[in-house]
């Protein structure tokens, strides 16, 4: 159980990888704030207007880069293990949800599934690659 | 891949945690590498290799 404890707070990082860890949680929950304030606002009649959705869709995607180059420095000045487990956290998450997502597609077609979200992706990547971490971290213990 | 990580460790008296800021590299890092779960990268390899001021092929062995 601790073993399982150590590799989800991951508590012996260098300074210089936590400080970025950080950044990136940063703006992972600005990027996901921003996605339910604008799901939120689009309920109001005034955001039907071209100018309001081009301005979100700017936002929302301006602050979705600044998360994605977070990652890339992240993931570039990483300690070397640990860069190894979130690729292959990553090539594992990518892969389910590719192969879920074509397999759901068959299932949906043939009308024997409700029609696919696309929350549901992005909940089944997140958990995947969660998921990878943690047992990457606990197999180099 | 073997190594004689430990041992160098052990004879300098050093801690995994003190070879790790060493090495800028994290404690579990150099854990892995001691148990021999993990191979170090050749940039890597080449600065353990500088730090003990030995050969490559005397710390690691396939």
């Amino acid at each position: 159980m601790s073993k399982l404890i150590d590799a989800i707070i991951c508590k012996n990082l260098p300074a210089r990888d936590l400080k970025n860890a950080n950044l990136v949680n940063v703006w992972a929950i600005a990027w996901a704030a921003s996605l339910a304030i604008i799901s939120f606002i689009s309920k109001y009649e005034w955001y039907s207007a071209t100018l309001p959705i081009t301005m979100a869709f700017v936002f929302n995607s301006g602050i979705g880069i600044g998360m994605i180059l977070a990652y890339k420095r992240f993931l570039k000045e990483l300690d070397e293990m640990e860069r190894k487990i979130q690729l292959d956290a990553l090539a594992t998450s990518v892969g389910v949800t590719l192969v879920a997502f074509g397999g759901y597609s068959i299932l949906d077609k043939a009308g024997m599934a409700p029609e696919l979200q696309a929350s549901s992706l992005i909940v089944l990547m997140a958990l995947t690659y969660m998921a990878g971490i943690i047992v990457g971290r606990v197999r180099y213990q | 891949m073997n190594n004689r990580l430990k041992v160098l460790r052990a004879e300098r008296d050093w801690t995994q945690a003190d070879l790790a800021n060493e090495l800028e590299v994290s404690r579990q890092t150099v854990n892995a590498i001691e148990k021999g779960k993990f191979d170090p990268s050749l940039p890597l390899a080449f600065k353990i290799s500088r730090l003990f001021k030995m050969r490559i092929e005397d710390i690691f062995s396939g």
